[in-house]
């Protein structure tokens, strides 16, 4: 499969829907390892039922803690991605890259700051002011509308990015997010004063992730190659791609 | 002892503790460092200084640079058996956890408890005070197999 076009890297887009955050850690896992046998980038994109996860600095999160949260009915997961404790919920839009920065550029460092410019590009087609901050991440003044936290092996990148469309953000008032005294979080709805859904922000998305890693994208085959088996829940999410129903 | 040219350190840098026979530390406006011992690298800038039969294993300039300011260092057990190329722990920085990889087959003997409270040391003194984990040397031929200074320099020249 011919990985570059035009000399831009080839990105496949893969829309996962409604997954556990164990599936897709699962999923991810899969495009990871097809990396082995050359480049094979891909762009997971998801919504995951309410769930609070922590990286791998998890000790400043004991059990009882952890506990306190599932009482809100969330699930609580471990990542061995960076950055502290966040939470993921329906209304926020979930975006994986698992890209080989062998055909991009081999820094960590680079790869962070351009997940930020591209939410920062897309924020601003929605006409909303977004920056960056000593903090990782994209906020709205003091508040956070988009989490990053990366996992990065061999080059192989996974974990990614967690932007607000239209989350409960009740949700993040249970934790301090990521760790952070003293700011808040943001949704792209809360700062238009208007519903913006994850299926609306998706195109805008993949478009400034385009612009910024400059590659192109292909979506996924539709056979349900052998890989992935998608769970969805009763309910459909905006991402779930609806060619086979 | 032959001397060795190491990447260049920051101003005032100490030198390693466990240096050798010879040490010459050149004053501020001359940030280089004379190791007795060489360095060796692999290609994904983890490099290993061999003392007394022990490795001592960090990651290079050109690393610390590319990942930014470490803000945790996950490190393994002292006893953990490493064969070359396995995960032995991961460094955080910008949100973001890097995996490490052994650089030969052996031990931990030893980590650096120090980047527990301070592990911007990775950054400001990754050949000295940064160090990482210390390992006994199970096939010192694979050392042969990792690069010295001169072919790691060029290697790093062709990534960028």
């Amino acid at each position: 499969m011919s990985q570059m076009r035009g000399g831009q890297p080839l990105v496949e887009v893969v829309r996962l829907g409604l997954v556990s955050y164990q599936e897709a850690l699962r999923l991810q896992q899969v495009y990871v390892n097809r990396h082995r046998s050359g480049p094979a980038h891909a762009l997971l994109l998801c919504e995951h039922p309410p769930v609070y996860t922590t990286g791998i600095r998890h000790k400043p999160y004991p059990e009882p803690l952890l506990d306190q949260l599932r009482l809100l009915g969330a699930d609580v997961a471990r990542a061995n991605r960076g950055g502290l404790i966040t939470f993921h919920g329906p209304g926020q839009l979930v975006c994986y890259p698992v890209l080989n920065l062998c055909s991009f550029k081999k820094s960590v460092r680079w790869y962070v700051d351009q997940l930020e410019q591209t939410v920062i590009a897309l924020c601003s087609r929605f006409a909303i002011r977004a920056t960056t901050s000593p903090h990782t991440g994209v906020w709205v003044g003091d508040n956070k509308i988009c989490a990053i936290g990366i996992h990065c092996g061999r080059y192989i990148t996974s974990h990614g990015l967690a932007l607000n469309c239209c989350t409960d953000l009740s949700w993040f008032d249970h934790i301090v997010p990521c760790g952070i005294e003293g700011k808040g979080v943001t949704s792209l709805s809360a700062e238009l004063r208007r519903h913006a859904s994850v299926e609306e922000v998706v195109p805008h998305l993949l478009h400034a992730f385009t612009q910024q890693f400059n590659c192109q994208l292909t979506e996924a085959a539709q056979d349900g190659g052998e890989s992935l088996t998608p769970v969805t829940s009763a309910g459909t999410s905006a991402l779930t791609n609806l060619k086979d129903n | 002892t032959s001397g060795v040219l190491v990447q260049p350190q920051q101003p005032g840098a100490e030198c390693p503790e466990d240096s050798g026979d010879y040490c010459g530390l050149q004053e501020t406006n001359s940030p280089f460092v004379f190791l007795s011992v060489a360095l060796k690298f692999t290609d994904k800038h983890e490099w290993v200084q061999v003392e007394g039969g022990v490795g001592i294993v960090g990651i290079s300039n050109y690393a610390q640079e590319a990942l930014g300011d470490v803000v945790y260092c996950g490190l393994p057990e002292v006893g953990q058996r490493l064969e070359q190329m396995d995960e032995f722990g991961a460094l955080e920085s910008v949100k973001a956890a890097s995996e490490l990889y052994s650089p030969l087959t052996g031990e931990v003997t030893e980590i650096n408890t120090e980047l527990a409270e301070n592990p911007g040391l990775v950054n400001k003194d990754c050949y000295a005070k940064g160090w990482i984990i210390k390992m006994t040397i199970e096939k010192p031929e694979e050392l042969d197999g990792l690069m010295d200074q001169a072919a790691y320099d060029k290697f790093v020249t062709s990534l960028e």
